[in-house]
């Protein structure tokens, strides 16, 4: 029986050895779906729902946030009874609520060719990411969050920037103590933030059918304190999701629809 | 036994084996998510070195400037980005790559117009990812000013660089170098000197062998500047820098000074150069058509002519070789090939850099030393960017008001004053005009409306007025049978805080008036080195004197006052002299000698003298202007007859230091400006960490802390004003607060700032506007570890335990900040057709004691915070408590509306179900639903949009706005608001009476009819299941 425990213990340590050394980019990221569900689970996946609230100053606002392996996506918040959609991709519209009329719009030619671009990294920009042609790089060890990191850089499909292809990378801060993702970075292309970064921190990192993802993401600039925090309820993995969700509504005919 | 021991020994190898172990964090491990503000001002930006133009996207455009880093623009130069925050600020060139011009950046650090204040550098720098990393290239760790950085088009692993070099001292790593191998290895390929550098190397546009290289011979000291020598020549390589030529046929015989040169992209026989000369008559513009071969004098205009050290940019326009601009104290433009030339259009003096738009000569960049400006119309009428807070200030202080000024003077950009923090952010609008030139020191009267404020040299002291808007110059003046006073370009000015009235100012005397400037009293000897060797000014310049009073010498450069002893005072020198007086000037000793590792002759650059012991004060010195970077701090507590080092290896070596603050409350808590950013200790000293939480290493010249908020706010030398909010946290940390998993820090009582001014919000779009403090609680925490697994989350309670809010909490290692803005929740609202805006808005809580709950994991962790009314309300305590309690009763109408309008929408579901699947019940459910729907459409509104489309309003909206209304005043309830309370209460219970009598009548029938055939009846939730929030 002692021998078992020492060898358990020997395994533990060796285990534990590769976390200590360096690394390469292609490791840290290995490592990181062997050690939050295994790689091939993380293949399997052909859908995720996020169920969650946002905190908008004292107003709360429940949320859900769909995506599927085949590049569909959409979110649906109820705000007094309503719903609105954004972000909502069929694999080919990308569309929305107006907040003013409520009914949906369609987004731009170029968003939506961007997000088509995109759509393949729904569920995670590093899952296939060599497949999907993207190079990912290290940049080396950062301290963020106030903890150690490793910095990776994923350069992915370059996209359009008002007419301008320009290139297009993410960067992923690994928590060098147990190796996932704590932080993620990109470049805000249009609106009053283009040029500056955007910050997405995660946290509250919980298992979901072996699986494990962060229940907590916090969205803002960087190097700016606050952000807006998105503080998931459930999270549904390969549930059953609704075609139908995805689809442009057709324009709704004068009547009144309730 | 033996195994014992074995165990025992190993365990003595494990370093950290030990009780004593002290926790040791540094930088962002420490200051987790404490996060410095920045205010600006932005209006008159801040001094430009190096403008670079993306070569084929023309929205892409870079500024290298003098003390405020790289910014970039994606917009053509309408918003400017910072790029280059973590490392040195100060910007000799920006170069893209010209292969690859949208991923490579290098940028090669330290300004290269040689003024007095300049910066430093550290390195040559490349980005492979558009900006958004850097690595430093090594070879160029000591270069101090890299003037240019050229790269071949046709091979891009082919780079030059000229690095000008060390501007107060001999280097040997000044020269041209190159690499062949993309930057991996250099050969220096032009090296003249240790005291001539590469102002700058150009390449010929068309052919990437030849190149140019302006080698010229200069050195400044903290008394004098030195332009030209027989060293100072232009040189030609027609093989990639193998061999170089000096093309000087034609030039005047003797010695030269800065030259500039610029090659004609259109036509590289067309070469333009700018001379300093031994012969005034030749100094000016010097063309070749020739390539080089020969050269011909045209023009030695004032504006071709002046200050060479600080203007030797040359630009052709690309597509024309006879468009020449100039740099200079307007900027010049020449049409004709430079025979004659104008002024460029009016923007701010002293012109840097000028670029042209690849595309369209008429749109043109200019980089001054009041930032970036634009010109449409080739350079007639220029227009500034507005989001460039490159401000560089040389001294600032804070006032008491609330919230505080911040008071301070730039340089060549006058004196101002501003708030910390105004509605909407702080503005250009919000920054006042307390002085003209440079400006430098500037000083709240502690107790009347009046500012001090001067310009160089003392040339004027001004007392301001503000309320009468006056001003009377005030400086002191030469008296008879007293010597010539002797100024610092920077002249010192105090107030004492014992006797209000009470005016300092440092010649190389002090001056003490009691009366606000409008009499003196000199009241110390010469407390200089006197030494004449440094007071040649007349003779500075080198070829083109420059006598402009920057480098006045031996002279007093600070003056501290003791907070606690108006009898002490504090006296540095520009010549390293230390001097105190402890009975208001009738006697002073010299305490200098007792300096400990300080070289002779530094410059004190600040005495800060302490509120912890009269005897106390801290001492910078800055070698800089001899060539030390060395950082130097002492401290004493016996009037200066013993000093300690307070610097510790921590420090960066050529971070040297400007400034000191000691933190009013605890001794050991001290913040450092320095060169290269700013430092803090928590221990007296025997370690620092930088803070670079949104705080780039730029030079720190001037750090004060506001007592009542125990805000640091600082006066940096090229990004304005720097505030970090509060830092009584860092006051607690001690090992046992570190050693902890959670700690929450003490805090005061909050105020719930009561205020709805206006905040316009115009011209923002491409306008700086400076981050407010906030005004909510601040929750503030340590932790031990970043929390990422598992669940943490943080609540707001009663004293009784009952849920106020839910907050998101912050989850860094180290100091944590949360804040909350003293609401509970928004009320839940009936459903409609549109939104209901009046919903949106939270009730705020009573003052009073509340229980802010850390869950982490399994553990819970509690701290009582403390909330108090504002000062200023404009209500008594009873018409508050009015207030809430209305607050309160309509939040709770607007939730038994919203579960009346859900009850009603749950039974019509229902019913509109029976009258579908049940034709016998279809009646009666019918009857229902009609009866329901009547009902509904006064309740809320049922047609129409968000915007113009809108419906009327119906009880639920009338109801929403009068709760929105009262929840969110400050004032007591008003006469008109209890009147439409009474109105909407009545309306709200005949409704309810009207829904009561169709669910007796209409409701009974159909629940009988579902009794009877077995159907269930409709799924209403408990109401406090509806109303849950989370």
């Amino acid at each position: 029986m002692k021998t078992i425990k020492s060898l358990l213990i020997a395994t533990l340590l060796l285990a534990a050895a590769p976390m200590a050394t360096a690394q390469t980019a292609d490791e840290i990221v290995s490592n990181y779906f062997e050690n939050t569900g295994g790689l091939d689970n993380w293949k399997n996946v052909e859908s995720v729902k996020w169920t969650g609230k946002v905190d908008l100053g004292g107003m709360v606002i429940p949320f859900d946030r769909y995506v599927t392996k085949d590049g569909r996506s959409a979110t649906t918040a109820d705000v007094q009874g309503q719903m609105f959609y954004q972000d909502v991709f069929d694999g080919e519209t990308l569309w929305g609520t107006n907040q003013m009329t409520m009914e949906a719009e369609k987004s731009d030619a170029e968003s939506t060719a961007n997000y088509k671009l995109e759509a393949k990294d729904l569920i995670s920009p590093l899952l296939n990411y060599k497949e999907k042609g993207y190079t990912l790089e290290m940049v080396g060890p950062e301290t963020v969050e106030g903890t150690e990191t490793m910095k990776l850089k994923l350069d992915i499909d370059p996209y359009m920037v008002d007419g301008v292809e320009q290139p297009n990378s993410v960067y992923f801060y690994f928590e060098t103590e147990n190796f996932v993702p704590i932080m993620e970075e990109r470049t805000v292309t249009s609106g009053p933030a283009k040029g500056m970064t955007i910050v997405l921190k995660y946290s509250d990192y919980e298992e979901v059918d072996g699986l494990y993802f962060a229940f907590s993401m916090t969205q803002g600039v960087k190097d700016m304190p606050g952000g807006q925090t998105l503080s998931m309820t459930g999270i549904e993995v390969n549930g059953e999701i609704d075609d139908a969700l995805f689809s442009f509504p057709e324009p709704a005919a004068e009547t009144d629809k309730k | 036994m033996k195994k014992i021991l074995c165990i025992a020994g190993a365990l003595a190898l494990l370093p950290f084996w030990t009780s004593a172990q002290e926790i040791e964090l540094k930088g962002k491990e420490l200051f987790g998510d404490m996060t410095a503000r920045h205010i600006g001002p932005a209006l008159m930006s801040g001094r430009i070195n190096d403008l670079e133009m993306h070569p084929t996207n023309t929205r892409i455009i870079y500024a290298g400037t003098a003390g405020g880093g790289v910014w970039k623009s994606n917009d053509g130069g309408a918003t400017f980005n910072p790029i280059f925050d973590d490392y040195a600020q100060s910007i000799g060139v920006v170069t893209l790559d010209p292969k690859n011009p949208d991923q490579i950046i290098w940028v090669g650090t330290g300004e290269t117009w040689t003024r007095n204040s300049v910066s430093i550098g550290d390195g040559l720098y490349r980005s492979t990812d558009g900006g958004k990393n850097w690595k430093e290239i090594p070879g160029f760790e000591n270069s101090e000013r890299i003037a240019s950085v050229i790269i071949n088009p046709e091979n891009t692993d082919e780079i030059y660089v000229g690095v000008l070099g060390a501007l107060w001292s001999d280097s040997e790593d000044r020269g041209v170098y190159k690499s062949t191998d993309g930057g991996k290895t250099w050969n220096k390929i032009l090296y003249i000197g240790p005291s001539t550098g590469a102002a700058d190397v150009i390449m010929d546009p068309n052919n990437p062998n030849i190149l140019y290289a302006s080698m010229w011979q200069f050195r400044r000291s903290g008394w004098g500047f030195n332009s030209g020598g027989p060293n100072s020549a232009l040189y030609k390589s027609t093989d990639g820098g193998a061999s170089w030529n000096k093309i000087h046929n034609g030039f005047p015989p003797g010695d030269l000074g800065r030259i500039a040169v610029a090659v004609a992209p259109s036509d590289s026989n067309v070469i333009y150069a700018v001379l300093e000369t031994e012969d005034k008559s030749k100094n000016g513009l010097w063309k070749s058509t020739d390539a080089g071969a020969n050269w011909e004098h045209l023009n030695n205009d004032f504006g071709l002519t002046v200050r060479p050290f600080y203007f030797s940019r040359i630009t052709v326009d690309p597509k024309n070789p006879d468009v020449v601009v100039k740099g200079g104290l307007s900027g010049s433009i020449s049409r004709d090939g430079g025979k004659t030339f104008k002024n460029l259009g009016n923007m701010h003096s002293d012109i840097h850099d000028v670029t042209f738009h690849i595309n369209d000569s008429d749109i043109m960049y200019s980089g001054t030393d009041g930032g970036v400006y634009r010109s449409w119309d080739g350079g007639a009428t220029f227009e500034i960017v507005e989001n460039l807070p490159l401000s560089q200030f040389y001294h600032i202080s804070v006032d008491d008001a609330e919230p505080y000024n911040v008071y301070g003077g730039l340089q060549d950009n006058g004196s101002w004053y501003g708030p910390s923090s105004s509605p909407g952010g702080v503005n250009a609008r919000d920054w006042n005009s307390v002085g003209y030139g440079d400006g430098f020191r500037v000083l709240k009267h502690p107790t009347k409306n009046i500012i001090y404020s001067e310009m160089q040299g003392a040339q004027n002291v001004w007392r301001y007025d503000v309320d009468r808007n006056r001003t009377k110059t005030v400086q002191p003046l030469q008296e008879k049978g007293k010597p010539k006073l002797r100024w610092n370009w920077n002249a010192p000015m105090a107030v004492s805080s014992h006797i209000p009235d009470r005016f300092y100012m440092g010649s190389q005397f002090v001056h003490r008036s009691d009366d606000m400037g409008d009499s003196w009293t000199i009241i110390s000897p010469d407390l200089t080195t006197n030494d004449p060797a440094k007071q040649n000014q007349l003779e500075s310049g080198g070829l083109s004197m420059d006598n402009s009073g920057a480098e006045n010498h031996t002279t007093i450069f600070t003056i501290a006052e003791s907070p606690l002893d108006q009898n002490i005072l504090w006296v540095g020198t520009d010549d390293g002299n230390v001097q105190v007086t402890r009975d208001g000037g009738k006697t002073w000793t010299n305490v200098t000698a007792n300096l400990t590792g300080i070289p002779a002759n530094t410059w004190v650059y600040h005495i800060e003298a302490s509120v912890h012991g009269k005897g106390t004060a801290y001492a910078v010195f800055d070698g800089h202007t001899s060539g030390d970077m060395k950082p130097y701090a002492l401290k004493t507590t016996d009037f200066g007859a013993t000093w300690v080092n307070i610097v510790s290896d921590d420090i960066d070596e050529n971070a040297f230091v400007r400034n000191i603050q000691e933190d009013y409350i605890n001794e050991d808590l001290l913040f450092l400006g320095t060169e290269m950013g700013l430092y803090v200790t928590i221990n007296g000293g025997k370690n620092w960490s930088q803070f670079t939480n949104n705080m780039p290493p730029v030079a720190v010249h001037f750090v004060d802390q506001q007592a009542k908020t125990n805000d640091i706010v600082m006066g940096t030398h090229g990004r304005g004003v720097i505030i970090i909010d509060d830092i009584s946290p860092l006051r607690e940390l001690n090992q046992e607060v570190l050693a902890k998993d959670v700690h929450f820090f003490k805090t005061v009582p909050f105020t719930m700032v009561e205020e709805s001014g206006f905040a316009g919000s115009f011209g923002a779009e491409t306008q700086f506007v400076g981050r407010n403090k906030s005004t909510s609680a601040r929750i503030i925490y340590y932790l031990k570890k970043r929390h990422t697994f598992g669940k943490m989350k943080m609540e707001v309670q009663d004293m009784d335990g009952n849920k106020i809010s839910t907050l998101t909490p912050g989850k860094s290692k180290g100091i944590n900040v949360v804040n909350w803005n003293f609401v509970s929740t928004a009320p839940k609202m009936a459903e409609g057709k549109t939104l209901a805006f009046g919903g949106f808005t939270p009730m705020r809580v009573p003052a009073g004691n509340y229980k802010i709950v850390l869950t982490k994991g399994k553990k819970t962790y509690e701290h009582i915070i403390n909330l108090k009314y504002d000062n200023s309300a404009l209500t008594t305590l009873e018409e508050r408590k009015e207030q809430e309690a209305l607050t309160k009763t309509l939040f709770d109408m607007v939730e038994d509306l919203a579960y009346m309008v859900y009850e009603i929408g749950e039974t019509q579901a229902k019913a509109k179900a029976v009258i579908q699947d049940h034709p016998k019940g279809k009646k009666s459910a019918q009857k229902l639903w009609d009866a329901l729907e009547g009902l509904r459409e006064d309740l809320v509104i049922t047609t129409g949009d968000n915007y113009v489309a809108s419906a009327e309003p119906e009880l639920r909206e009338r109801m929403g706005d009068l709760y929105s209304s009262v929840a969110g005043s400050y004032d007591r309830v008003s006469d008109a608001r209890k009147r439409n309370f009474e109105l909407i209460s009545e309306e709200f219970s005949k409704e309810k009476d009207r829904y009561a009598a169709i669910m007796a009548k209409e409701g009974k029938k159909f629940m009988n009819f579902l009794e009877k055939n077995d159907i269930d009846k409709p799924a209403v939730k408990p109401k406090e299941e509806f109303l849950k929030k989370d």
